[in-house]
């Protein structure tokens, strides 16, 4: 028992230095990097690059050293303002007039990350009145859930209401809404300029939208392709209402959904994963940069506006393991434990296992150094085998582990 | 029968030897006294005793079993005074009482009673709040209502007054003696330990110095004294003599042979000398007489 | 026998774990004192959609956050404290009973007591919760606030860990292995975000109960 608890003392102090250490060491050695931005210039059909840590700030995908002036300007959609204020906004872009006010009613930008994506989940919704006939939206007096049926719960009294909850459910099942709702999605807020109310999955993996006019459900189910499922549907406000909502697909496809008929449109772009990946999808009068970015490279895919590609550009930057520091940490520490993650939201164990075996040469080291240790105490060796096998696998952080909490007395 | 033998026992603090194959046996019945100056292993002694220390070597044996690994029916036989009278300061006597009562088969509060009957204490007076005499009551109490076999005292007359000191000694005796007890104790206070006692066992440093029965070792281990003619003379290498002490030509001799064999060896060196005398001692003198005075 | 082994635990902590209870009980009622006064000045709705999504959580003060760590600290150390003061473990360990079983019976006390003590404040907290809140919102107020319990009885082991180990160079390094290990109890976080990492934070609290047997043994073994 006394050895069991022993060992137990040796495992926790090995989850809690191999969460702190590794994090000190971050903390002391780690330089920051920013991703590069990259814009598809309309101007001239290549990719503009900011790099906001670099000495040469602004290039052009070949390199070409530009001024802050002259990269403004191959991307006047996006540098609006600032050349209009500089007076330098062309009249007219590849043949087509320009007309400040027109051509920014397309501007979009939509960004999400993956901790956005595993987070915990409201599950509680406001419905809004879609058509209220007033300017500005009015947050409701209840919420709802859709578990078993569609209820709403009135805040003031925290009570279900009966009738609404009634009236929702029976036109949700009518139209073949499977109970319950695997995931809500909208955006939940009076800051918007209408609303469009939610995107709801069903447990069959259906698409609905439903939304509440004059007081009265809306439902509209949505055709899915055969077999499509979405990591996440992102609902969008955007002001040339031209797309509900961006849709990740469990294989990594990303789809717009058209207002009135209610059509899928597919863009034309790969290895869109937010489980992974921060993407960003800035839109204007010409093209879609669809940006993706992750620990090691930065990728732009180009649309124009009926969602083709027309150009692509990706670069790759190093990771921290890639770094002379991450390469030391390796060499130090066999794993890294953290309590949270840059793709998560969620508090979990995330174990990190270096990728490189260089740790082992460390664990071997420490071997021979507890070897002498033991050696000097006078300990039978036989004794000490699972404390070395220990310090063999969890290398540093077991070697500390178990010279806290000796071995002494314990056969 | 013992009631405790230690065997081939080897302590080390660090690098610092304790004592190296220490051998001794208490008989069951029997009193014996530990004595020791200060840092000769008196307390490691005792907590070896009760199993509060492994020695690097040997072992002590408590009625047959190991004192690392005593179990809980031999533990109830020994009764245990730390050091200080140390006790659950946090009770009162009423509820140090029904505390242990509930552990020994034999309890019996009326020694209990009888020693506290005679404090200055409130029934619900919190031990920590009592002087250290009182406290001693409560520990040697509790070990009494205890009534166990074998009693391991550590340094029990700590904080008594000299009367009540030695009114519990004579208590104690008669106790033991009567009830057929054992008692294994130490105290900084020799001269008590000689109304207690049966045998000693007087450690120094890294050695025992001797383990007999008091009478036969107050009997055999004398002191003489002489003044020297020849201040210069140095006899104290002698096998004979086991520690003496010379202010000027005044010489204090400690040994185990007769007045004969010191006379005999006097002359028979030509040693000149007056005043020859033995000097009566006491526990505690013969104590300082083998031990030293330093 | 081992009721007198929980009489003395009890005699040691009663006043401590009676203090812990009703602050814990003032913490929770403070807590809905202003829950109901923001649900009379903001309106209800308001007050959901803030906690809903704006990460409004309505229970999270340090007070409460804290209040099981050191609710735990003062009985481990009302507990333990007094043992080691002029070594008093030595009484406990010549009692008649097995030395390892009489500790984890000193445990098993005080983690118990713990235990109703949190269970007094977490029934309280939902009882109350569900006069203003739906089940999603009281739910993932549960998932938050089970860690920093949990984090109270971590605290409990560990401190007796702690307190018993006789040797102050062990201490301190006791203490730094609890400081590495405490927070992940305690990490700040959005509402319910703790439900993944639940199985394991209770695993852990299960397995490090027993840790104080290592400093008992050390002590036995005449460590100093």
């Amino acid at each position: 028992m006394v050895k069991f608890s022993r060992y137990i003392l040796i495992f926790v102090a090995i989850i809690g230095l191999s969460i702190l250490l590794p994090q000190f060491y971050r903390v002391a050695f780690e330089k920051s990097t920013r991703a590069p931005f990259i814009q598809y210039s309309c101007i001239d059909h290549d990719f503009m690059i900011f790099r906001s840590d670099a000495d040469v700030k602004w290039t052009n995908s070949k390199g070409t050293k530009l001024t802050r002036e002259v990269y403004e300007k191959k991307l006047p959609l996006m540098y609006t303002r600032q050349l209009v204020m500089n007076e330098t906004m062309p009249d007219s872009i590849n043949g087509q007039k320009i007309n400040v006010q027109h051509t920014s009613t397309f501007r979009s930008t939509f960004r999400i990350k993956p901790d956005e994506l595993h987070a915990p989940k409201p599950m509680l919704y406001p419905l809004f009145e879609s058509q209220s006939g007033r300017a500005n939206l009015e947050m409701p007096g209840n919420f709802f859930r859709i578990t078993w049926r569609m209820e709403f719960i009135d805040a003031k009294t925290n009570n279900i209401l009966e009738e609404k909850s009634r009236m929702f459910s029976a036109v949700l099942y009518k139209r073949g809404f499977k109970f319950p709702a695997k995931s809500i999605n909208g955006i939940p807020t009076t800051r918007k300029s209408c609303d469009e109310g939610y995107l709801v999955i069903d447990s069959a993996d259906q698409l609905f939208h439903i939304k509440m006019t004059k007081g009265v459900p809306f439902v509209r189910k949505v055709d899915l392709p055969e077999g499509m499922k979405f990591k996440t549907i992102q609902c969008v406000d955007f002001s040339d209402k031209l797309y509900y909502a961006y849709l990740f697909t469990e294989n990594n496809e990303l789809y717009v959904l058209t207002p009135y008929d209610y059509m899928l449109e597919k863009f034309d772009v790969d290895d869109i994963n937010p489980d992974e990946y921060e993407i960003r999808i800035y839109g204007d009068y010409f093209n879609f940069n669809v940006i993706t970015i992750s620990n090691d490279f930065v990728r732009t895919q180009a649309l124009n506006r009926d969602h083709n590609k027309v150009d692509e550009y990706m670069e790759t930057r190093p990771t921290f393991e890639q770094q002379p520091e991450g390469k030391i940490a390796q060499f130090l520490f066999p794993a890294q434990l953290k309590m949270k993650d840059d793709n998560s939201s969620y508090v979990n164990f995330f174990l990190k296992i270096s990728k490189s075996y260089s740790w082992l040469f460390t664990s071997l080291l420490l071997i021979v150094v507890q070897y002498f240790i033991i050696r000097q105490r006078k300990k039978k060796f036989r004794t000490e085998i699972i404390d070395l096998l220990i310090i063999g696998i969890t290398g540093i952080f077991g070697f500390i582990a178990v010279n806290i909490f000796p071995n002494k007395f314990i056969d | 029968m013992n009631a405790i033998e230690c065997k081939n026992l080897t302590h080390y603090y660090d690098k610092k030897l304790v004592y190296e194959n220490l051998n001794f046996s208490v008989k069951e019945g029997s009193i014996l006294g530990l004595l020791g100056k200060n840092g000769t292993g008196k307390t490691t002694t005792i907590n070896i005793l009760n199993g509060f220390l492994q020695p690097q070597n040997g072992e002590c044996l408590i009625y047959g079993e190991n004192t690392q690994k005593l179990s809980p029916q031999n533990k109830a036989r020994i009764g245990f005074l730390i050091e200080g009278h140390v006790q659950y300061a946090f009770m009162n006597i009423h509820q140090i009482e029904k505390f242990y009562s509930k552990f020994y088969p034999k309890w019996d509060n009326e020694p209990y009673w009888e020693l506290l009957s005679k404090l200055q204490v409130s029934p619900k007076q919190k031990i920590s709040t009592m002087s250290c005499g009182q406290r001693s009551q409560v520990a040697l109490g509790l070990i009494l209502a205890q009534d166990p076999d074998l009693l391991i005292l550590d340094d029990f007359s700590m904080g008594l007054d000299p009367g009540y000191r030695r009114l519990f000694i004579d208590y104690l005796r008669e106790y033991a003696k009567e009830k057929n007890k054992t008692i294994f104790t130490t105290s900084h206070i020799i001269q008590d330990m000689e109304r207690l006692i049966d045998d000693l066992l007087i450690m120094d440093f890294n050695r025992v110095l001797a383990q007999r029965d008091v009478k036969s070792f107050m009997q055999e281990f004398k002191q003489f004294y002489l003044e020297l003619e020849n201040p210069t003379i140095d006899i104290s290498n002698e096998d004979f003599v086991v520690n003496s002490e010379k202010v000027s030509n005044k010489l204090e001799l400690y040994t185990y042979e007769s007045e004969d064999t010191i006379l005999n060896f006097l002359k028979n060196n030509g040693i000149a000398h007056k005043n020859f005398r033995q000097v009566e001692m006491g526990l505690e003198d013969a104590f300082i007489g083998l031990t030293g005075k330093y | 026998m081992w009721k007198s082994i929980l009489y003395k635990e009890w005699l040691k902590i009663r006043w401590f774990a009676i203090i812990y209870a009703a602050l814990g009980v003032l913490v929770v009622g403070n807590i809905f004192l202003k829950v109901q006064h923001d649900f009379e000045f903001s309106q209800a709705a308001n007050y959901w959609y803030s906690i809903l999504f704006q990460g409004n959580r309505f229970y999270e003060y340090s007070l409460f956050k804290f209040l099981p760590l050191v609710g735990a600290l003062v009985i481990a150390m009302a507990q333990y404290f007094p043992e080691t003061v002029n070594k008093r473990i030595k009484l406990t360990f010549h009692l008649p009973l097995n030395e390892n079983k009489a500790l984890l019976v000193m445990m098993f006390f005080g983690a118990f007591c713990l235990l109703a003590i949190a269970a007094v404040i977490m029934l309280l907290f939902t009882l109350l919760s569900l006069a203003y809140f739906p089940a999603e919102i009281i739910q993932s107020a549960l998932i938050s606030v089970v860690p920093w319990f949990l984090c109270g009885f971590v605290v409990y082991f560990l401190t007796a860990l702690i307190v018993l180990e006789p040797v102050w160079k062990y201490r301190f390094l006791y203490l730094l292995v609890a400081a590495t290990f405490v927070p992940i109890y305690l990490q700040t976080a959005a509402a319910g975000a703790y439900s993944p990492a639940l199985p394991l934070l209770i695993v852990f609290g299960v397995l490090l109960s027993v840790a104080l047997l290592f400093s008992g043994y050390r002590f036995r073994k005449g460590e100093m």
